[in-house]
């Protein structure tokens, strides 16, 4: 078993913090107000217990003054935890104007993310029914720190209600209209997204982690770069992008394929990394080592591969060799498309993969 | 503190002898099974409900030790996930709809208020065993949608999941509820009746026990709350059925439409749940303290404030579902207003407590659990009224424990308070002092290992309706779960000693606590028009005139229960509660 969790969970947003104070306010009031009732059961029950009393009891019907008195004094406690508690609803329920909107969808047991630039999410979903692999890249909703983000969301089927504890809000995910929530992010790290409205069989397994990570690393991430969090790898648009529709079409993919067979290395998870040189020496892959492998392919010759590229040069411009980089800077375990023998189809054209997931 | 003038007191007046037994009482006065399922006497009919909500109670029991027990592991410890959503959807139907809203109104309120107001029977008998007959029918379809698979929505049905996405019985289960809540307004309307029309001569309203303001404030609700949760039923069925777009938005009709007409009704019913338990703790404390109410008209009309303002705050359980920024203002501002009443409750009990002479049989337990769980339960309520800490603990952990201490340490206390308080007179026959102690402080100390973990859970996040959860919150519901069983023990224990006590228990005397109600004036058990025909009451006092140690009936009151005082010394009767006595009214504050 576990030991105990902290006694205040972790605050990571500004209203987390807005809510721990008129949380401890109200519970200190009640406290006060449930011990002093206490107390005075506890007294009188001691006090007036029959044998120190005996069954003769004084004739008492009440008190208007002490009646007035509390009902009076509660009203005006309550009203305050009215005021305070409606301070804080009123900035968790109002978005910044600048906050960056992200769309939620709530499914059946999952959560999707769309952010602003193309890059998509697929958070959650049930863990039983995945291989190991499958289970490590489930997606987070990636988060800046220090920057607002609006989240709108919407259902594809029932109400879900998206909260995330540690910032202290969830709002009711509904079909057919958008409803919103907002985070201001100041603590780094990964917190629980729970469904809380209940949703069917695999309600409880609708679950998933936060991961509000530097404003910079969140940048590269938006671009494709660095840990990916589970999302897509080259975003739409993006620079990355198009190096990838380049290294398809300049039938890089032929050699540098995902395959045993390979006549060259695979590039995922190059970029950064420091690879030995054929005839000794070692290099770290930097985006210079790249344009000069393209350009000047044998000159530094990984440990292990033949020097049999073709150089390109003359046959890249300088736009599309950062494109490539951009790409093999982005390219992370598993993400080499499939080796294909025809030329790419273009852009937003349909692929095999995507038909295949559409038939699901 | 000061002396005031004089209450009118009555003169000397004997206590009166032990009325003989009743030949024939209620219980004997006719045989076999068909005499039972044929009677209009409001007592037996009392004891029809009793019977059959305790069955209720025991599967809603079973129900929640599977939950209880699935909760041990995180990866879920005995049950699927579909059983266990069937599981707590079970928990919910039966005791809410089937042992809570009965309870106190169907069972003690069918049996005490003839005989608390003065009269043979309810307004209208034949209507009375008609709403059994209702409710055993609804109870039939609800318990056929359980055991034939189940229901899977959570006994709050939203759709579009209930109408649209479940594969489970909703369609029996939401007939049975249907059917049911008639019961419901037949009783409401029943002992609403009664208590405008059949008040014995000098029983006015300002001398009503409090029992019976709390159970006019309940019928108020059940009549006037009722039809909607029908029609809103009725929408779901057919929406369900016939694919009519009333909630569902992709049939163009609008999810939140039934938030509001559920919670219009289920909000309401949660006062037709505590505001009789609040009754029956106004009798249990000033008779075990011995002391006239601190209030009476401070208690009385509060009942009558939650029954009214506790229809204005429906959408306190919506804060988070999508409604407007300005309703979700105007709720919380409202739902502000109907703590206050329910504070001035607890006040007024505490006060009454004081100077008075306090005894702690199991009835005066189970209320102080009352009032000790009570006080909980309402003020963790404002957590969830307040709009700034509610988007947090919303649809958490914190919800149910909430919920359970005011339902659970509230409702079935005041329920158990009731039963040992009132058992005498139903059954003729005392109970075990000392199991009955016993069966409290386990129950209290049961419930407090039960719950206040869950509100620990609720403030870390953990959401309600999980079968399984994040390993961190292990810790909790190992303790909630350990809770539960000892919680389970305590209600066990009444079945047995309660169904002991009518073989085996000393037969009881007309008034046994010495209270002062018109209930005790009639011999236990009674006969079956309640009173001597010859001699109906006529009322003199008001309800609870311990201090004078009289009757409503102005009559003396037998010795109480526990009493050490040395009775030489109250020679003349003025300083005993035996004899009646003049006594000045003292005001306080």
């Amino acid at each position: 078993m576990n030991s105990l969790p902290p006694l205040i969970p972790v605050a990571a947003s500004t209203l987390a913090y807005d809510f721990e104070a008129i949380f401890w306010y109200v519970t200190a009031i009640c406290s006060i107000g449930g011990l002093l009732v206490y107390a005075g059961l506890l007294y009188f029950c001691i006090v007036y217990r029959r044998g120190r009393t005996t069954g003769s009891t004084p004739r008492i019907l009440g008190s208007a003054r002490l009646e007035l008195a509390w009902t009076v004094i509660p009203t005006i406690i309550f009203f305050s935890f009215f005021g305070w508690g409606a301070v804080v609803y009123t900035k968790a329920v109002h978005p910044p104007p600048d906050a960056m909107e992200i769309f939620i969808i709530g499914k059946q047991w999952m959560w999707k993310a769309q952010y602003p630039n193309g890059q998509r999410i697929i958070i959650g979903g049930n863990p039983r029914n995945m291989t190991e692999a499958e289970r490590n890249s489930i997606g987070k909703l990636v988060l800046p720190v220090n920057r607002p983000v609006k989240l709108t969301m919407i259902s594809e089927d029932v109400i879900h209600s998206f909260g995330v504890p540690a910032f202290r809000i969830k709002m009711d995910v509904l079909p057919g209209r958008y409803t919103n929530q907002w985070h201001h992010p100041v603590r780094v790290g990964e917190y629980h997204i729970y469904c809380d409205q209940y949703c069917g069989t695999w309600h409880s397994l609708m679950v998933g982690k936060v991961a509000v990570i530097g404003e910079q690393e969140f940048d590269d991430w938006l671009n494709g770069l660095g840990n990916q969090h589970g999302g897509s790898h080259a975003v739409d648009g993006s620079l990355a992008q198009e190096g990838q529709q380049l290294f398809l079409k300049l039938q890089c993919i032929k050699c540098h394929s995902a395959n045993n067979q390979a006549a060259a290395p695979v590039l995922e998870n190059l970029f950064g990394s420091r690879i030995p040189l054929k005839g000794g020496g070692a290099e770290i892959v930097d985006a210079e080592y790249i344009r000069q492998s393209i350009l000047k392919p044998r000159a530094r010759v990984a440990q292990g591969w033949e020097p049999i590229m073709p150089s390109y040069e003359g046959q890249v411009s300088e736009a599309d060799l950062n494109a490539l980089v951009a790409y093999i800077r982005s390219l992370h375990k598993g993400g080499t498309p499939d080796r294909t023998e025809q030329f790419p189809k273009p852009v937003g054209a349909p692929t095999e993969r995507s038909l295949g997931e559409k038939k699901e | 503190m000061s002396t005031a003038t004089v209450q009118g007191t009555p003169g000397l007046s004997p206590v009166p002898p032990e009325p003989p037994p009743a030949t024939p009482n209620y219980l004997n006065n006719s045989s076999g099974i068909w005499s039972w399922l044929t009677t209009v006497d409001h007592k037996r009919i009392g004891i029809l409900y009793l019977i059959s909500i305790t069955v209720f109670f025991l599967a809603g029991g079973v129900a929640a030790g599977i939950v209880r027990l699935n909760l041990l592991s995180p990866e879920g410890a005995i049950v699927n996930e579909d059983t266990y959503n069937r599981s707590f959807t079970a928990h919910g139907v039966l005791m809410l709809f089937f042992f809570l809203i009965p309870s106190i109104p169907a069972v003690l309120g069918n049996f005490l208020i003839p005989m608390m107001i003065g009269a043979k029977d309810l307004a209208f008998p034949k209507l009375n065993l008609a709403s059994w007959y209702v409710f055993m029918i609804g109870a039939v379809f609800g318990v056929w949608a359980i055991l034939a698979g189940g229901i899977d929505t959570g006994w709050t049905l939203y759709p579009p999941y209930s109408t649209r996405a479940s594969q489970t019985n909703v369609v029996p289960g939401v007939i049975g509820v249907f059917i049911t809540g008639f019961s419901s307004i037949m009783t409401g309307l029943n002992i609403m009746v009664t208590i405008h029309k059949m008040r014995a001569p000098g029983m006015t309203w300002g001398r009503l026990p409090l029992f019976v303001w709390s159970l006019y404030a309940t019928s108020l609700i059940q009549l006037l709350g009722t039809p909607v949760i029908a029609i809103t039923l009725t929408l779901i069925g057919v929406e369900r059925v016939a694919g009519v777009g009333i909630f569902d938005p992709e049939l163009g009709g609008d999810p939140l439409l039934f938030q509001h007409l559920f919670w219009f009704y289920s909000h309401p019913a949660v006062y037709i749940m505590i505001v009789p338990g609040m009754g029956v703790i106004s009798e249990v404390v000033t008779c075990f303290s011995r002391k006239n109410i601190f209030g009476y008209h401070a208690v009385a009309w509060s009942s009558m404030g939650i029954a009214v303002v506790g229809f204005l705050l429906w959408a306190h359980h919506m804060f988070v579902a999508g409604i407007s920024y300005y309703s979700a203002l105007l709720f919380s501002f409202l739902s502000m207003l109907v703590a206050v009443p329910s504070a001035i409750k607890v006040f007024n009990w505490t006060g009454t407590l004081y100077r008075g002479s306090i005894t702690f049989q199991a009835p005066m337990l189970f209320a102080l659990g009352f009032l000790v769980l009570f006080v909980i339960g309402g003020l963790t309520g404002l957590f969830l009224a307040t709009l700034g800490t509610d988007i947090h603990l919303h649809d958490t952990y914190f919800v149910v424990a909430h919920f359970h201490f005011v339902m659970v340490g509230g409702m079935v206390m005041g329920y158990f308070a009731g039963l040992h308080f009132w058992w005498p007179k139903m059954t003729g026959r005392m109970y075990s002092d000392w199991w009955s102690r016993v069966a409290a402080a386990i129950i209290i100390v049961g419930f407090f290992f039960t719950f206040v973990p869950q509100f620990i859970l609720g403030y870390h996040g953990m959401p309600r309706r999980y079968p399984n959860y994040p390993a961190e919150f292990q810790v909790y519901n190992v303790m909630s779960t350990a809770g539960a069983s000892i919680l389970g023990i305590g209600y066990l224990l009444p079945a047995f000693y309660l169904t002991l006590s009518l073989f085996f228990g000393e037969k009881a005397s007309a008034n046994p606590w010495s209270a002062t109600g018109l209930e005790w004036v009639s011999p236990s058990p009674p006969p079956p028009f309640n009173f001597d025909e010859e001699h109906m009451p006529v009322v003199v006092a008001g309800p609870y005139e311990y201090a004078l140690g009289i009757d409503q009936l102005g009559r003396g009151l037998p010795e109480s229960p526990g009493t050490v005082d040395d009775p030489s010394s109250r020679a003349g009767g003025h300083t005993g509660p035996a004899g009646p006595m003049q006594k000045e009214t003292e005001v306080v504050g």
